[in-house]
């Protein structure tokens, strides 16, 4: 089972985008078995696929809906108050994915609350309550046996959820728009990118794919900086040859009522949908061969 | 016409990016950073450190009747020093380690081990190395650990030095170390790896006092090793001992200037009225008037017999040449007192 997250401690750089689009050629075009988690209290990834709710508890925050499969009749389910979030693997309970519109994909949902819980640990608790519990859930049997591929979306952070996810994931990618502060945040990256790689067992290895051009324009900027990054020997073998450009309609997919849902379902001529096959094709390859 | 503006990533974050690329491709696979059990530690009899006291003194008790056992007393004071900090806020760097069967083998960090257990802890945080890092790779890994120490002696910095020097020596083939070289191996600062090279090769009474502890100091010692005159040498060396600090110490050596080479402006101090007491023997580009200078003063038959001790000198090289040239001088000097 291949364990992909998109992290980028810089927000909005496409993290969610990517996510989506990598979770959608998985299950859609490859027909892969995929679990998609959100690991971002925001909870964007999550509300892609059900219809988040707003948490009475943290009126600021979203929750998952009740499951489908929930039934308060069943006498299995009288500890079960319905909705089941990533954030469980937290708390001891079971984390239940939801199905989602496309056959092959399922998700496990974010929840604000319990999840900001999560990332405000102590630090001296940090380790055994939150930093392993991510790969402990992973590492199960059901899910082994349940999925060939997860595809984490993250928040923009450097703190204990993404450093979980790190623990978890057997390989990386950092999208990033070319510009100075998105940059900077591929430096937070690298560097919980080089803790992990430094206490982990010499055979498995977290694979850092690298870092995806994302918003890309041809402007001054845009150029100047990507070439910056291609131009230092050791930085360039982690630039990716594939990038996605700044496109209206990897904007105008993520709306509720979008239609086509997927940028799979466009044509097959369209600019973006070759774009993002492009992508996910290459980081297919590059994780599954 | 302006010039298009270029943009870029600033170099601080290049180097940043490409640093942590580096460190994950040269060691992923050679060491990881883990938490070991103290009981399955064992110190690194190679170790350049020179503690007496051991891991079995430290979780048997001392014996009174050991022939170490006061200098071992001592260490073990100090030891509890750095346990009661470890108690209170932890181990801060990781000990190195590698595997070797069934136990940790220490490469560096045995003090704070051996600390670590009197702190009655059950772990330790550690570099494992997957198996024994050799030669200049282990000398290296104990010159970064020792750097951060401040209780390290200046002689077993030096010795740390002499020790990366061989090896590094042994593995590239024997050439020169410069002290840009030195700066590379080590990532000292260029003065550091400086001072470091000039007392690896210090005269033998200053190396003497380094070994007793009587000199504790880089620049003081790497200052009186760049003395060529055996007498201010000696000096400078006395001075240190008793306290001196740099700027006293740097008075001596300006006298030593005074001597061996006038400055141009003397020449026009003196014309304002100073009392001139010396002679310039004024400065040259040209190494080989120098040689012309000393070789015939030699070939004078009161000379010759001093030919032996410029037989090794390289013309070409500034330095040699102005050294042969004061020491010829002060053979002249003694021979007219005669
Ligand atoms: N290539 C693109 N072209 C146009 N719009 C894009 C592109 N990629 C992402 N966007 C839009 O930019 C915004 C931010 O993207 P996204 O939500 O994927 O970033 P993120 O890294 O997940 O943000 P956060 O850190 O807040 O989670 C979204 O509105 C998204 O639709
Ligand atoms: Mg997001």
């Amino acid at each position: 089972m291949k364990v992909i997250a998109f992290v980028n401690n810089k927000g909005g750089v496409g993290k969610t985008t990517c996510s989506k689009l990598m979770a959608e050629y998985l299950s859609k075009v490859k027909k892969i078995p995929t679990l998609g988690i959100d690991f971002d209290p925001q909870c964007n990834f999550s509300h892609q696929y059900l219809k988040m709710e707003i948490d009475p508890a943290a009126p600021e925050g979203l929750m998952p809906p009740i499951h489908p499969d929930y039934a308060t009749d069943d006498p299995d389910h009288i500890d079960w108050d319905g909705r089941s979030s990533i954030s469980e693997i937290f708390y001891g309970q079971g984390v239940v994915p939801y199905p989602t519109y496309l056959q092959h994909l399922d998700l496990a949902p974010g929840h604000a609350e319990k999840l900001l819980a999560a990332e405000a640990v102590r630090k001296s608790e940090v380790v055994d309550k939150v930093h392993k519990q991510l790969a402990n859930f992973l590492n199960s049997e059901d899910v082994k046996a349940a999925y060939d591929a997860v595809v984490i979306d993250t928040a923009p952070s450097k703190g204990p959820l993404t450093v979980s996810v790190m623990k978890a994931a057997t390989h990386i990618v950092i999208p990033s728009v070319m510009e100075e502060q998105p940059v900077q945040g591929i430096y937070g990256m690298l560097q919980l990118w080089m803790q992990e790689s430094l206490a982990r067992e010499k055979d498995r290895p977290l694979k850092l794919i690298g870092i995806l051009p994302n918003m890309f324009k041809q402007t001054r900027l845009h150029k100047d900086i990507l070439k910056c990054l291609q131009e230092n020997p050791a930085i360039s073998k982690y630039v990716l040859p594939v990038s996605l450009s700044q496109r209206i309609v990897f904007a105008e997919i993520d709306a509720e009522e979008a239609n086509p849902r997927s940028i799979f379902d466009y044509s097959v001529s369209h600019v973006a949908k070759q774009e993002a096959e492009e992508v996910c094709a290459y980081i297919t390859e590059r994780i599954f061969s | 016409m302006t010039k298009k503006k270029r943009f870029g990533v600033s170099q601080a974050l290049t180097r940043g990016l490409s640093e942590a690329i580096n460190v994950v491709e040269n060691n992923a696979a050679i060491y990881r950073n883990t938490v070991v059990p103290l009981s399955r530690i064992e110190l690194d009899p190679d170790n350049p450190r020179k503690l007496t006291i051991n891991l079995n003194d430290v979780r048997n008790g001392l014996k009174k009747e050991d022939p170490h056992y006061e200098k071992k007393a001592e260490e073990l004071e100090r030891l509890k020093e750095l346990a009661s900090t470890i108690e209170s806020s932890g181990v801060i760097n990781p000990i190195v380690a590698y595997k070797l069967g069934e136990f940790y083998r220490v490469v560096a960090g045995e003090r704070r081990c051996l600390a670590s257990i009197l702190a009655k802890k059950n772990e330790i945080e550690a570099r494992v190395f997957n198996e024994k890092p050799k030669g200049f790779g282990l000398k290296l890994v104990q010159w970064i650990e020792n750097t951060a120490r401040e209780d390290l002696t200046l002689d077993e910095r030096i010795g740390n030095i002499r020790d990366l020097i061989r090896e590094y020596q042994g593995e590239r083939g024997e050439q020169g170390i410069t002290a840009t070289l030195l700066k590379h191996i080590t990532s000292l600062s260029l003065p550091q790896a400086t001072y470091y090279l000039s007392v690896l090769n210090a005269p033998d009474d200053l190396r003497k006092a380094i070994e007793h502890g009587q000199v504790r100091s880089l620049d003081k010692a790497a200052m009186i090793a760049g003395i060529d005159s055996d007498e201010v040498r000696r000096e400078a060396l006395t001075a240190c001992i008793n306290g001196s600090s740099l700027k006293e110490l740097r008075k001596i050596i300006a006298r030593e200037k005074l001597v061996s080479s006038q400055p141009k402006i003397m020449r026009e101090k003196a014309k304002r009225g100073r009392v001139a007491s010396r002679i310039n023997m004024g400065s040259t580009a040209n190494a080989k008037v120098v040689q012309a200078i000393v070789q015939s003063v030699l070939s004078h038959t009161n000379f010759n017999r001093y030919s032996e001790i410029f037989s090794q000198v390289a013309w070409d090289r500034y330095d040699h040449a102005t050294r042969a040239f004061r020491k010829l001088v002060e053979i002249l000097e003694q021979e007219m007192v005669r």
